[in-house]
């Protein structure tokens, strides 16, 4: 039987490889990939408090809009961010983070 | 469920006027695309008109506490709306030399303030969270506007991972406010902690995440690292945008945030947010004294002011020795933070008009650049000077009366040893600004051919020299707005009635 602790032990687990992820990785496609990941740890954690929590009917629905918007903006997010990093992969041929030093400190 | 939707008619008004600059920018040719900027212009001034008129006195609110309609919204409304039109007006000359498609550059622009105006006016998280992020993916693609430039787009892409990264972040802490409060209202959380005396650690984790995340936003200390490479691979006016209007909306929006919702937990946030205001102000400061790029220099300055703003966060409440949240003191720390912002916000946009002038001179944006600039343009110059004291806190302009108002503040909550470092740290300051000042006055010019300014940019930066002055002379009308703005925030009758359990 699945409760609410699995969600969030899943959503938890989710998040932090995301935040792992954005920390480690040197591509600025896996870092948004993490992001990603992390952003999904959220849905997962709205959805579980949404279905299991013992809300009354707007405050249950309002948790499933709220997952509603965060797919949306991630996806408004992960489009903008996209082209931005392939603007830089044309300037510099290179969307290795360690390799975009041209500022520092 | 009544809706007056016309309560949002400010907002409609601006991103009307977002689509219309960015249709015009579709029919017009050439040179006549010069003309957009002062459509701008002139739409925002029709639209803060309109907000005065409109919302003057108004206390509503609309989809159930969403969105707040109050003095404090109103005060930023028009706060953002001048802003917009300063910011316009001075990236005109640097736009024309300097980016392409200037329509989309004005179009994005006018977008951010619609995000900032709905930060300052939301009164629950979901909606604060959609407007910082209409604000943040314009502040994106702005930051990265120079597509040819490589320090511009190394800029966007640095800006864009790490905020998509505190989004996230801020997101987590939203869904385990949800889920363990069963509420995202500002109001709904302040009642949920003020009920239980012990918060329990998933709600103390939910909020921690939200605070990181907003730490972000304002790029305090230890969440800073983006700023400096945001701030220096910008387009300048940009840098400026970034500077001051990103600041302000995110402290719009986290003044309202702690005020409204997180008073009954101040015995529980207070630390963080005093450890990071003196982390954020030692650090910025500190850091600033190496630098030899003046937008990286000033986006240390800026670092080390927003340590300031969240000296006046941390001291908006206290616990007394009763185990009682004390809020005599809270209209003085609101107010302090306000008159800070906008005395900051006057004076770095005088600073950033300045350098985008030796810019479009020079071609070059380094502290050594600036060398016998008196002699080259002896009014920018001393324009530059007196916003560099103002930065620095002297007296008589207007970064002076507003450090000492916030730092009073500061002192009086108890907080005695803060407000000690914050006094500390501005003197460092001194000594960074001061090297500008010394290399502008006393260094000789290699080059000493007069720089020329349009009437414009002079008109402007005379404007924000008189500002400067005055709120250091005078600083007595603004005072009464934000007092009016700072009631607005912590009265009981504000929309919702929020916070009678408070008091």
């Amino acid at each position: 039987m699945i409760e609410l602790a699995h969600l969030q032990i899943l959503s938890a687990g989710l998040f932090a490889i995301g935040t792992y992820g954005v920390l480690a990785r040197r591509s600025a496609v896996l870092i948004l990939m993490s992001i990603e990941l992390m952003l999904n740890a959220v849905n997962i954690n709205l959805v579980g408090y949404a279905a299991f929590v013992d809300f009354d009917e707007a405050t249950r629905s309002f948790g499933q809009v709220l997952v509603i918007f965060v797919i949306t903006i991630a996806a408004a997010e992960l489009a903008l961010a996209i082209a931005i990093i392939l603007r830089l992969y044309r300037n510099r041929s290179t969307v290795n983070v360690d390799e975009i030093d041209l500022m520092k400190w | 469920m009544n809706n007056n939707f016309l309560l949002l008619m400010p907002e409609f008004l601006v991103t009307g006027l977002a689509f219309l600059v960015l249709t015009a920018d579709f029919f017009l040719r050439g040179d006549r695309k010069n003309f957009l900027p002062y459509l701008a212009v002139l739409g925002l001034i029709g639209a803060l008109t309109f907000t005065l008129i409109d919302q003057w006195d108004r206390v509503d609110h609309l989809y159930e506490g969403l969105i707040l309609i109050d003095g404090y919204a109103l005060f930023f409304k028009a706060f953002f709306l001048v802003l917009g039109v300063i910011v316009v007006l001075s990236s005109v000359e640097y736009v024309k030399r300097n980016l392409d498609n200037p329509g989309e550059y004005y179009g994005i622009l006018i977008f951010t303030i619609v995000g900032m105006m709905l930060m300052a006016a939301s009164g629950e998280l979901l909606t604060a969270y959609i407007s910082l992020e209409l604000l943040s993916f314009g502040l994106y693609v702005l930051v990265s506007f120079d597509r040819y430039g490589a320090k511009s787009n190394e800029a966007g892409t640095k800006y864009i991972l790490l905020g998509a990264f505190s989004s996230a972040l801020m997101l987590y802490g939203i869904s385990q406010v949800y889920g363990l409060l069963g509420t995202t209202r500002f109001d709904g959380i302040a009642e949920a902690l003020s009920a239980t005396p012990d918060i329990s650690p998933g709600v103390l984790v939910g909020l921690v995440l939200i605070i990181a995340g907003l730490g972000f936003k304002v790029a305090s200390v230890p969440f800073h690292m983006w700023a400096p490479d945001a701030y220096e691979g910008a387009p300048i006016p940009v840098t400026a945008y970034l500077a001051v209007g990103s600041k302000a909306a995110a402290f719009a929006l986290v003044l309202r945030f702690f005020v409204e919702a997180l008073m009954p937990a101040v015995g529980d946030w207070q630390m963080i947010i005093v450890i990071m205001a003196a982390l954020t102000m030692t650090v910025g400061n500190l850091v600033a004294l190496a630098q030899s790029n003046l937008k990286r220099l000033l986006a240390y300055s800026s670092i080390g002011h927003v340590g300031y703003l969240l000296m006046g966060v941390a001291a908006l409440a206290a616990v007394g020795d009763d185990g009682r949240v004390q809020l005599q003191l809270s209209h003085l720390a609101s107010n302090g933070l306000m008159l800070h912002l906008v005395a900051y916000g006057v004076t770095n946009m005088a600073v950033f008009l300045g350098i985008a002038v030796v810019y479009n001179a020079t071609g070059k944006d380094d502290i050594a650049n600036l060398a016998g600039l008196s002699r080259r343009a002896p009014f920018l110059s001393a324009v530059m000077a007196v916003s560099f004291f103002s930065l620095a806190g002297l007296p008589i302009f207007a970064g002076f009366v507003s450090k000492f108002y916030l730092f009073n503040a500061v002192a009086l909550q108890g907080l005695l040893w803060l407000a000690g470092l914050a006094i500390f740290t501005s003197l460092i300051s001194l000594y960074y600004y001061l090297n500008v000042v010394r290399q502008i006055y006393i260094e000789d010019a290699p080059d000493p051919t007069p720089i020329s300014m349009p009437k414009l940019t002079v008109g402007v930066m005379g404007v924000l020299f008189l500002a400067i002055i005055f709120l250091g002379v005078y600083p007595v009308p603004l005072m009464e707005a934000i007092q009016h703005a700072s009631d607005a925030l912590m009265s009981s009758e504000s929309p919702i009635g929020l916070s009678q359990g408070l008091r």
